[in-house]
């Protein structure tokens, strides 16, 4: 007897194969827009996040009653976040302090006479954790490891750095693991490579964020995001806060995103001309939190924009992206000496 | 006009591509079937051109004269090694070489299916659509293992492992096209290999002179794993004469050093399923690309897989050309209706 049955079934398994193939590839032309991102068990997230800022509070609070000689801790009074290129000042900061931070031709890695020997670069997101996803699938955590690659590349061109990447595959790294591997490594410099996503605003837009309370809600629903890989309790919160009452790396952290946000954007206006500059913002980023060295979160483009989406399908815009990073890395380090400046883009397109 | 029709009159050459890390190939529905190593080099200057009496060189003819060229090898480990600029300029050379090879008639227009490694896929699907979209009318880009998978009708309950030069790549095939939870890539491939026989290679002879590109020669002549008869002596040049050197040792372990990640991942890639489906896929196994030719490597896959129960491991007739077949295959299979819309 002639198998009809299971000869129908095959069929339709190729049939359905073949129209899968025909959807991914629309997908990837941008032809029909299909929702890839599953809901995040949202309630999770804000408990999470209300714990840790609370952490924050009592800690900071309980230090100020209990320790008036350490002016570190007053960077992270409850100031409203700030949006422009330019550092903002510490007004409780004591005076020497004060004047010898506030000076753009002193930063204080060179007043102690501090060079960058290692640069951990930090590639949001990977593994089953894909960050963020377009409407052609793109997926931030794929974009975030490409760019922080050719980054790598480029920086380790100028034989002055160790450079090293939190995971240069598509794994899963918990954020803390992340922030060990910078300890472990005695890294000098922290950047961790993000995507944004605005859902309900179709524009391009690039900020870059340093550790610290902020009272800006689309700043702490981003941590809120950001922070979902942590493997941190509650007690190892409370370890890493007390430790965080540093005033060279929050001051050259907000240089250091000041240098990286100025870059990245005036750069990428020059590129593509349609994109929005958000400024340097404070935000509550677990994998900036045990960092204690000049560390920052750059969210460098923004997956929601549909045009910006295919130019993250190209190399040259990757390269860029990239290029521009490495010249905010040497803005910051060189700040008082030569800019770099980046002296041409990877290609015009 | 259906599909059938379309070939009938000869309007449309279907092409299937494998866009390879090492070799590409391209197969036709006019029965072309050719490969190129997937090196793509241009003249470094006025005199190098005048020389070589050409603008761009491709595959064995490009490595043979590399000292007068800039070479690119534009898709190692699904990223770009050689600059930026050039990349993708070397996929458009390889692509526009390889159609070239398949002869369509003139004016015949031509649907193509080009499967690449899967990691090249997640970021450069767009790129890759660019350097191809020039040559063909319609268009569908795919995974190399899926491709493979596809041409041998291995639909359901099956596991592809394509070793590759820079890269591994398991695809796992239960009746959808595979997700990308599917689907994972290892590094621990051809390259890899390569870079540990330089090194081991280098240690016990070092005052003989040799490059990668020789090693890389050693290793798809003798490549294996597991015990062989016989010596393996090449001639390698000490103080500028040819001296015969033993590399048997060498190259066992070279091409060992691959195995633990490779048996690594595919227990992962199995455990992932319903132990009822594990069962059906460990039978099911096929390895496929240039690694699927070391000799000894399905048989110890196979006996390492024997631990977790019964298992029957098999390798592809043509690693050089599975790929591309099983892309003409899907090209031959797409409803006409699908490619209009490309």
């Amino acid at each position: 007897m002639i198998p009809l049955f299971p000869r129908k079934k095959e069929l339709r398994v190729r049939q359905a194969i073949l129209r899968g193939v025909y959807e991914e590839n629309l997908r990837i032309i941008g032809r029909k827009r299909v929702a890839l991102d599953r809901p995040r068990p949202f309630f999770l997230k804000k408990l999470f996040l209300s714990l840790m800022l609370t952490l924050i509070a009592v800690l900071i609070h309980g230090n100020r009653l209990t320790s008036s000689s350490v002016p570190e801790l007053a960077g992270f009074s409850l100031l409203p976040s700030k949006t422009l290129h330019q550092p903002a000042q510490d007004p409780a900061a004591p005076a020497d302090y004060k004047t010898l931070i506030s000076n753009p031709d002193y930063p204080v890695s060179r007043i102690f006479g501090l060079g960058i020997k290692t640069i951990m670069i930090d590639p949001g997101h990977g593994g089953s954790d894909s960050g963020t996803s377009g409407k052609m699938g793109t997926k931030e955590k794929d974009i975030t490891l490409d760019i922080a690659q050719r980054l790598k590349a480029r920086l380790e061109k100028h034989g002055r750095f160790t450079v090293l990447l939190t995971r240069d595959r598509d794994v899963a790294v918990p954020l803390n693991r992340r922030v060990e591997m910078a300890i472990a490594n005695k890294a000098d410099l922290f950047i961790s490579i993000h995507l944004n996503y605005l859902p309900a605003k179709p524009i391009n837009i690039i900020e870059t964020y340093y550790f610290g309370p902020t009272t800006d809600e689309k700043a702490l629903k981003l941590a809120e995001q950001e922070n979902a890989g942590s493997q941190y309790g509650p007690s190892d919160f409370k370890k890493i806060i007390a430790n965080i009452g540093d005033t060279l790396k929050l001051q050259e952290s907000r240089t250091f995103a000041s240098s990286i946000q100025k870059t990245l954007y005036q750069n990428i206006r020059r590129e593509v001309g349609n994109v929005y500059d958000f400024g340097v913002k404070r935000a509550p980023f677990v994998v900036l939190l045990g960092v204690n060295v000049p560390s920052v979160l750059a969210e460098v483009s923004c997956l929601s924009n549909r045009e910006e989406e295919m130019k993250l399908h190209t190399e040259s815009h990757r390269e860029n992206i990239s290029h521009y990073l490495e010249a905010g890395i040497f803005d910051y380090i060189n700040k008082g000496e030569a800019r770099y400046e980046p002296s041409r883009l990877a290609e015009k397109r | 006009m259906s599909q059938a029709d379309s070939q009938k009159k000869g309007d449309i050459l279907f092409v299937g591509i494998d866009l390879g890390t090492s070799r590409s190939s391209i197969s036709a529905s006019n029965g072309t079937r050719e490969w190129t190593e997937s090196f793509v080099g241009w003249p470094k200057d006025f005199i190098s051109q005048k020389i070589l009496g050409k603008a761009v060189l491709f595959g064995a003819d490009a490595l043979e004269h590399r000292l007068s060229l800039d070479l690119c090898r534009p898709l190692e480990h699904g990223v770009i090694k050689e600059g930026i600029e050039k990349s993708e300029d070397a996929v458009k050379e390889i692509i526009r070489h390889l159609i070239d090879l398949a002869k369509p008639a003139s004016g015949q227009k031509i649907h193509a299916v080009v499967g690449v490694p899967a990691d090249t896929l997640k970021v450069n699907k767009l790129a890759i659509r660019r350097a191809v979209t020039e040559f063909v009318q319609s268009l569908l880009v795919v995974s190399e293992p899926f491709a493979v998978a596809y041409s041998l009708d291995l639909l359901n309950n099956a596991l592809v492992i394509d070793i590759g030069a820079g890269t591994t790549d398991f695809c796992i095939m239960h009746g959808t096209i595979p997700s990308e939870e599917d689907q994972k890539t290892i590094l621990a491939a051809g390259d890899y290999i390569d870079d540990q026989l330089y090194s081991y290679l280098a240690e016990k002879y070092p005052n003989s002179r040799f490059n990668k590109n020789m090693v890389r020669q050693f290793k798809e002549e003798f490549s294996f794993v597991r015990e062989i008869p016989g010596d393996m002596q090449v001639e390698i040049p000490v103080g500028g004469k040819p001296v015969m050197h033993d590399i048997k040792n060498e190259v066992k372990r070279a091409c060992e050093s691959i195995l633990p990640a490779i048996v690594e991942t595919t227990t992962e890639m199995i455990a992932r399923f319903d132990p009822e489906f594990q069962i059906k896929i460990k039978n099911n196994i096929v390895l496929a690309g240039g690694g699927s030719l070391i000799r000894g490597l399905r048989e110890y896959l196979q006996d390492s897989l024997k631990e977790y129960g019964p298992c029957r491991v098999t390798s592809v007739e043509d690693p050089l050309f599975a790929g591309s077949d099983g892309a003409l295959k899907l090209a031959l299979d797409m409803p006409s209706k699908y490619w209009e819309q490309l």
